[in-house]
């Protein structure tokens, strides 16, 4: 089964919108670049900004507010634009991050710098 | 001549309007998200439900999701929602090579990359939701609709649900 969270810390209404949430984050690293995957539901990829400045990656949505009319039943969750940073350091090479958001999810690729990614070496017989 | 007003001494009046006023505001108040009710740990997707005259409607988040990988059913006066989250690593999933986005790939190890997880909030896997209906609906009307990972199921009212005008005759 799914183990799911709620963001932290958050809240957020309908009425407010602009009440920021932190999305839940899997972050995965495969040696030559480390993978951000981000859930971030009901934005657009003009409305999501992704900077790496002095070895922080920084990662804000804003989410248009949804016609959800009517009489409040139940409600789990609010609704709100999200952010979240993460301090990376050194030994990543900004120039070739890459972000793409498709079905609610950010995916961003970080590469190491060909300097610092693992690598194995081979040992030769004598 | 004051006029006549049950209740308490007028002291007790004033606190007892002053609390009236305070409970009015508060329950015309939108529900934050503290005073909601969250669901129990390991339950997903959360879900916000809002009913208007016509149908009751559901939102749930389910980043992530195909429109073909969720399945909804309506049965008596409840619905129920299942689905599976697939898993996130391209690496882990057995895509080897699946990795875009900016060339580079499994680096120098050759072949599948060593994957190690850093965080792991998100979650994977099957999931099933079972959602009681406060009325009765038309289940054959259900439309359900998958937007950048947000589901929306309208589910039309029932006839004798939905509120009727009474015409007055006169005699």
């Amino acid at each position: 089964m799914v183990t799911h969270t709620q963001s932290a810390g958050a809240t957020a209404s309908r009425a407010e919108p602009s009440l920021t949430y932190q999305p839940n984050v899997d972050i995965c690293d495969l040696g030559a670049e480390v993978l951000f995957v981000a859930d971030i539901p009901g934005a657009h990829a003009d409305g999501i900004s992704v900077t790496f400045d002095d070895g922080v990656l920084d990662v804000q949505a804003s989410v248009p507010v949804r016609d959800f009319s009517g009489r409040s039943v139940l409600q789990e969750y609010g609704i709100g634009g999200y952010r979240r940073s993460f301090r990376l350091g050194d030994g990543f090479d900004a120039s070739q991050i890459a972000a793409d958001y498709t079905k609610g999810v950010l995916t961003i690729h970080v590469p190491r710098l060909a300097a610092v990614r693992p690598r194995t070496v081979e040992v030769k017989a004598g | 001549m004051p006029t006549f007003r049950p209740g308490f001494a007028p002291p007790f009046d004033e606190l007892r309007e002053e609390l009236d006023r305070l409970w009015t505001t508060l329950t015309a108040a939108p529900p934050l998200h503290g005073w909601g009710v969250r669901p129990a740990e390991g339950v997903f997707p959360a879900v916000n439900v809002r009913e208007s005259d016509d149908a009751i409607t559901i939102e749930a988040e389910l980043p992530g999701l195909e429109a073909s990988g969720v399945d909804i059913t309506v049965a008596g006066d409840e619905l129920v929602l299942k689905g599976s989250r697939p898993e996130t690593c391209p690496a882990e999933a057995g895509a080897s090579g699946a990795i875009t986005g900016n060339g580079h790939g499994n680096g120098d190890t050759g072949g599948k990359p060593r994957v190690t997880w850093h965080r792991r909030e998100r979650g994977t896997g099957a999931f099933e939701r079972r959602i009681p209906l406060p009325v009765a609906v038309d289940a054959a009307r259900v439309d359900a609709r998958l937007v950048d990972g947000v589901l929306t199921i309208t589910c039309p009212k029932a006839a004798e649900c939905r509120p009727r005008k009474v015409e007055v005759r006169t005699a």
